[in-house]
């Protein structure tokens, strides 16, 4: 009986191999060559005694070096997670790349389970109350949310595989200190309104985020490994925009730094001035504000569409759920910021 | 300010009108030609080689004096960011060289014999409103004051960029006179605020503050004089970027037909003046109306931000 995860070196694929050390484990990793594909297992050496096996889910055939009679239970973490993803990569890594998963767990005779890691908003731009099930395609504001949705259809619509679909929140912090290892859309907005290159705030204050840590997810997926399967998601308690903005000045208000610059708090803005500052904001010479800005417009729509996640399938399957502060949580995380003047390093 | 008016306004520009893709070539740009273009700037004025921020100022007041509208000057309030001096290329024994009066220049050329000079230099493309601001203040003080002649003058050195804040700047000046006796509007208030810890903004810091403060200062400039930014007629910017007051104009609930800035393209910004320059062109196009009010907001290196409420009077 092994576990095979894809994309077991990225930023939650080696948590979750760390979580499962001591079973039987096979994790696959993208690699250029033999050379990546050594230092990635003197990477992962440190995570779990487990084969290291090169992956690439472009190929035709990506799981050529993996015996699927071996395998009885598949997570399928690997995706380009970027909001700004062009349509084409999208489409191969994490719609075509999940389709070739769906062929290999096809040859898997004794699976148990396949796992999509995918993200609460594959749900698009539906708003309001978001259920636990199947979503229709409500249109997308980026071509990453289009293309988790599209790979949770590929898995969710024929029939005959016992499939999980976990939705994910935005993570934040590897755990509730705050400590920060990867940078996202939230990192790269705060850095524009710490540094004063940013004074807008796009979206509705009132809309809710689903900000989470790493640890809390990854508890949350493998709790969900002994869960029937299904769509789950993984979202520990809402804060809303307004609060976690102003709770992220307050913090900031502690920097002596900062404070000595007086910067103001952002004001909101409606969707179209928000994408006209951003396009203007492009044919400004080579400044810091383009590749920040450039993780945080193609996810900006989505705070103009509130929505309310509901997590009544995740609770009864996870009887260790627990609701995080995710005020604290921003606190924490903005707090590890500033400590690391927005340097991140990852671990 | 009570019992204030505004008028005479005059200007005068750089007097080489150069195609912004002239100046590209010229190396006189940071931005490409066509990223300022996309901005809505086209064109811009630059001086001839010997002539200075002073030669611009004399020509900006000499067409108030050629209107016979010079008289009863009490103060002249003359602002400017770049106070230096002509210096040499030696070291400098008596600083005397580094003084500059060109207030005192204005003086004495137009025989206000009268008038006492004051300079401001550290409000940058903000300094018109802060002469009008003073002229106000020095009025309110001074009983038996009657005008105060408010000038504004700015030359980039030889070899500078033509260009701050992704915005083409023009050599130019503009002058008005704040009186007693009833003028073209009525000076409500000038409101500024400084935030001294962005003093040495760089471009980027200057562009992403410029919206929450200008928000803010339009707000605050209405609310002196009892009005919300809806209220305002006509709001009369600095020749920026086209699509800033687009979306300031959301911000603060403004109609944006009632944004006035139509010397943008071939005016470009002229530091403080660019405002004033704008506003004559308000004035002279008959569409303000009496009673209308009208805001004349400016963001500035400091940073400064300044907004002066008018009221059309005649």
């Amino acid at each position: 009986m092994s576990t095979l995860i894809t994309g077991a070196d990225g930023y939650l694929g080696r948590r979750i191999a760390a979580a499962l050390r001591g079973q039987d484990l096979i994790l696959a990793v993208r690699c250029a060559d033999e050379t990546e594909l050594d230092h990635k297992r003197a990477r992962l050496a440190h995570v779990a005694d487990a084969p290291v096996v090169p992956v690439d889910l472009r190929d035709a055939d990506p799981f050529a070096r993996v015996d699927p009679r071996q395998v009885t239970r598949i997570i399928h973490a690997a995706a380009v997670i970027r909001f700004d993803v062009t349509r084409d990569t999208a489409d191969q890594v994490n719609v075509a790349g999940t389709a070739r998963v769906r062929e290999f767990a096809h040859r898997c005779d004794r699976l148990d389970q396949l796992m999509l890691l995918s993200t609460l908003y594959s749900a698009g731009r539906r708003r309001g109350e978001v259920h636990e099930t199947r979503h229709d395609d409500a249109g997308f504001v980026n071509h990453y949310e289009w293309s988790k949705w599209a790979a949770e259809e590929c898995l969710l619509d024929p029939p005959g595989l016992p499939v999980t679909v976990a939705r994910l929140p935005t993570l934040i912090a590897d755990d509730t200190t705050g400590a920060v290892a990867q940078y996202n859309a939230f990192h790269h907005t705060m850095r524009l309104y710490h540094a004063g290159l940013l004074t807008l705030l796009p979206g509705d204050p009132a809309t809710p985020l689903s900000l989470a840590t790493a640890e809390f997810t990854v508890d949350a997926v493998t709790a969900l490994l002994a869960a029937p399967p299904g769509v789950y998601q993984i979202c520990p308690g809402p804060v809303t925009l307004g609060a976690a903005i102003d709770t992220a000045f307050a913090v900031f208000e502690h920097d002596p730094g900062f404070r000595r610059r007086m910067l103001p708090r952002p004001i909101p803005c409606d969707q179209a001035s928000f994408h006209d500052m951003a396009q203007a904001a492009q044919r400004l010479r080579g400044g810091p504000l383009q590749p920040a800005l450039a993780s945080v417009t193609p996810f900006a729509e989505q705070l103009y569409l509130p929505k309310h996640f509901r997590t009544d399938r995740l609770r009864a399957a996870w009887p260790g759920y627990r609701a995080q502060d995710a005020t604290a949580l921003v606190a924490a995380a903005c707090t590890d910021l500033i400590e690391r003047s927005f340097r991140v390093t990852a671990n | 300010m009570d019992g204030l008016y505004i008028g005479s306004f005059a200007h005068a520009l750089g007097a080489q009108q150069r195609h912004i893709r002239e100046s590209a070539e010229a190396g006189l740009l940071r931005s490409a030609p066509e990223d300022l273009e996309a901005a809505g700037f086209r064109r811009h004025h630059v001086c001839e080689p010997g002539d200075t921020a002073y030669d611009l100022a004399h020509a900006a007041v000499a067409q108030i004096a050629a209107r016979g509208d010079l008289t009863d000057i009490d103060a002249i309030v003359y602002a400017t960011c770049l106070p230096g001096g002509e210096t040499g290329t030696g070291p400098v024994r008596d600083v005397k060289e580094l003084m500059d009066f060109p207030a005192g220049r204005l003086q004495a050329e137009f025989g206000l014999s009268r008038a006492i000079v004051v300079g401001l230099h550290q409000q940058a493309c903000t300094g018109a409103l802060g002469a009008l601001r003073v002229a106000g203040a020095l009025l309110a003080t001074e009983p038996d004051w009657r005008r105060v002649l408010c000038v504004t003058a700015d030359r980039f050195p030889a070899g500078a960029w033509y260009e701050q804040a992704y915005n083409l700047i023009s050599d130019g000046a503009a002058a008005c006179v704040v009186g007693r006796d009833p003028d073209v509007c009525r000076l409500l208030t000038v409101h500024q605020i400084t935030n001294g810890g962005l003093g040495r903004a760089g471009d980027d810091e200057t562009v992403g503050t410029y919206f929450a403060y200008t928000h803010r200062l339009v707000r605050q400039a209405a609310a002196r004089v009892g009005l919300t930014p809806a209220d305002l007629d006509w709001v009369v910017t600095q020749n920026t970027h086209e699509k800033a007051w687009e979306i300031l104009a959301r911000l603060l609930g403004l109609d944006h037909a009632r944004v006035w800035a139509p010397t943008l393209a071939d005016v470009g910004h002229v530091i403080s003046a660019d405002a004033l320059v704008n506003l004559s062109a308000l004035l002279g196009s008959g569409r303000a109306r009496p009673g209308q009010r009208i805001a004349v907001p400016m963001a500035g290196f400091g940073l400064n931000w300044q907004c002066a409420v008018l009221e059309v009077a005649a």
